[in-house]
């Protein structure tokens, strides 16, 4: 049997009806449930509940054989896993924000900037690699408010509309990256279970399929 | 316990094996080393540090930040073990000036790599594992896939799996400019079809290559892999190394040692490393890699030498991890009372010169 973790919240609300049209149907509810494993209908997989920061990690240390995660998530984590199937959901993008008036090239920056971010890793990891010298500040709370009360010039966060932002008066800088939910998958399983996963995943795959036709 | 008492601790990602888990590692470090005996190999030690130069483009991430080094007391910069087959190719290239042959030499020790916390991952890794030198043809590539199913066997993880690629695949259908772009690499690497179609297209790569690519994370599989491989249009020098790869499965399928064996053409992982085959061995209790090897041909070249090699190792911890319990369990030990004195010590004797085995007890147990 396979072990899928799944993150809890609105990321596993959406991808369970791909789950049931995959022929992954959980015995019971995965939102209402407690339990912190469930079992598929067809026997097939088990299904553990996990935070969203978590999965990553289940997967990689074998705990799980697969999950899903947000890209975002896996960016963070730098988790080492395969990453076989973009589910489509969850989109949103990873970028760059601050005030208008900031809006210079960040190339050309050469004193140190302060950068806010729930992702402090993607943050360093980005700056660094423009050659940008920065100092990130890891908040939890709305990253928004880092910049806006000025904690730091920059913040780097996830946005799906924007809307956010606008309305707090800040803009996005740059793009970092696309994130949507992903099927991660650890490396051993992916040989050690190779046809259970390969089902898995080409159900999957026609279920994403099918419901964007 | 005194809530004063000295906090005794070492740095994360060091290892330390107590008890149970220490026994386990002795069996199985030394099932492995009577396996590579038994392959005519010879125990070689190396050095633990060198200079840095000896590691250079060795990271996986080609992060060189992997590495750990110290400095002399005359202020040279040292690098501490960071690989065993770039330290050992060293040693052989010395050895092999003052005489040209075949060497068969095996190693174990630890290799030091930086890991971030949080992902359990140790700094300090044992390893034991061979090198093969002046060993050139498919007989070796096939033999030393063969030695390591014999050492899986041996610790009673016969259930491993060994996956199996071809770097010559990988190198051709990338040609020189793909090989450079390393997020290609990477989207390879993480199995990502999206990813690696979206770079391809990026790059400007022919739409025939990108798609064959993009189909490389689904090319694993049994030996219909080749089969699958070859409904794409493959250049020369892809097709030759599929065909080498498919005489290497089908010697080891005709020599009964194909158990357990997948290919993965999409392997991508150190291909700059190897130059022909190249394996990774799993296993389903473990999340990672137990091991692995395969052909650098071209390795010897930074000694300006020419010296066809193989090789592989494996990694005791995780390769304690797959062994099954019970596998390792031997005689139980006779007892025999410290408190007996000379008369213990004579009756020990006895025992160990019939070669059982002993545990002298004090008395307090």
């Amino acid at each position: 049997m396979l072990r899928v973790a799944l993150p809890t919240g609105r990321m596993m609300k959406q991808a369970i009806p791909f789950l049931e049209s995959a022929g992954y149907a959980p015995v019971e509810s995965l939102i209402d449930t407690r339990k912190l494993t469930v079992r598929s209908q067809c026997g097939r997989v088990e299904y553990l509940l996990v935070k969203p920061v978590d999965t990553p990690l289940y997967i990689e240390q074998g705990v799980a054989d697969v999950g899903v995660c947000g890209k975002d998530v896996l960016m963070e984590v730098g988790a080492d896993l395969l990453e076989p199937l973009d589910l489509g959901i969850s989109k949103c993008r990873m970028v760059v924000a601050g005030r208008p008036e900031l809006e210079r090239k960040l190339d050309n920056l050469l004193s140190p900037v302060r950068v806010a971010s729930k992702f402090p890793r993607v943050a360093q990891h980005y700056f660094r690699k423009k050659g940008v010298p920065c100092t990130v500040f890891k908040l939890s709370g709305s990253v928004e408010i880092g910049a806006v009360l000025g904690l730091s010039h920059y913040i780097v966060d996830i946005v799906e509309t924007g809307t956010t932002l606008r309305e707090n008066g800040l803009v996005v800088h740059e793009e970092i990256a696309d994130c949507s939910a992903r099927l991660a998958v650890n490396r051993a399983a992916w040989y050690a279970k190779l046809a259970e996963v390969r089902d898995l995943l080409l159900n999957l795959k026609s279920a994403v399929e099918g419901a964007k036709s | 316990m005194g809530s004063d008492a000295k906090q005794l601790s070492f740095p994360p990602g060091t290892e330390l094996v107590f008890g149970p888990q220490a026994e386990r590692r002795q069996f199985i470090s030394d099932r492995v080393a009577g396996v590579f005996r038994g392959w005519g190999f010879t125990e070689i030690v190396l050095p633990a540090f060198d200079s840095g130069d000896t590691f250079e483009g060795l990271s996986e991430s080609g992060d060189e930040n992997e590495l750990y080094h110290l400095v002399d007391r005359e202020g040279r910069r040292l690098t501490l073990r960071a690989d065993f087959t770039l330290i050992a190719a060293k040693a052989l290239a010395m050895d092999l000036r003052r005489e040209p042959r075949q060497i068969r030499a095996s190693y174990e020790g630890r290799v030091y790599r930086f890991a971030p916390s949080g992902h359990g991952h140790r700094v300090e890794q044992a390893q034991r594992g061979l090198e093969w030198v002046n060993a050139s043809g498919a007989v070796y590539d096939a033999a030393v896939i063969m030695m390591a199913r014999e050492c899986l066997q041996s610790v009673g993880a016969d259930d491993a799996i060994i996956v199996v690629g071809h770097a010559g695949f990988i190198h051709a259908v990338l040609g020189e400019a793909g090989r450079r772009e390393r997020r290609l690499l990477e989207a390879l690497d993480n199995k990502n079809p999206s990813r690696i179609r979206q770079l391809a297209q990026r790059i400007g790569l022919d739409a025939e290559t990108g798609a064959l690519l993009e189909a490389l994370p689904l090319l694993t599989g049994g030996p219909e892999v080749f089969e699958n491989a070859r409904k794409f249009n493959l250049s020369d020098g892809a097709a030759q190394a599929l065909s080498d790869l498919e005489a290497l499965y089908s010697m080891l399928d005709d020599a009964g040692a194909a158990a357990n064996l997948l290919v993965d053409l999409g392997e991508v992982r150190r291909s700059d490393y190897y130059s022909g085959f190249m394996f990774k061995v799993y296993h389903h209790a473990v999340g990672e890699s137990l091991g692995g090897g395969g052909r650098y041909d071209r390795l010897f070249d930074r000694f300006e030498m020419d010296v066809p090699a193989v090789g592989f190792g494996f990694n005791l911890a995780r390769l304690a991890e797959a062994t099954s319990t019970n596998a390792y369990a031997d005689g139980a030990p006779e007892s025999v009372k410290a408190s007996d004195g000379t008369d213990a010590l004579k009756r020990i004797r006895e025992i160990r010169t019939k070669g059982g085995s002993v545990n002298l007890v004090g008395e307090t147990t």
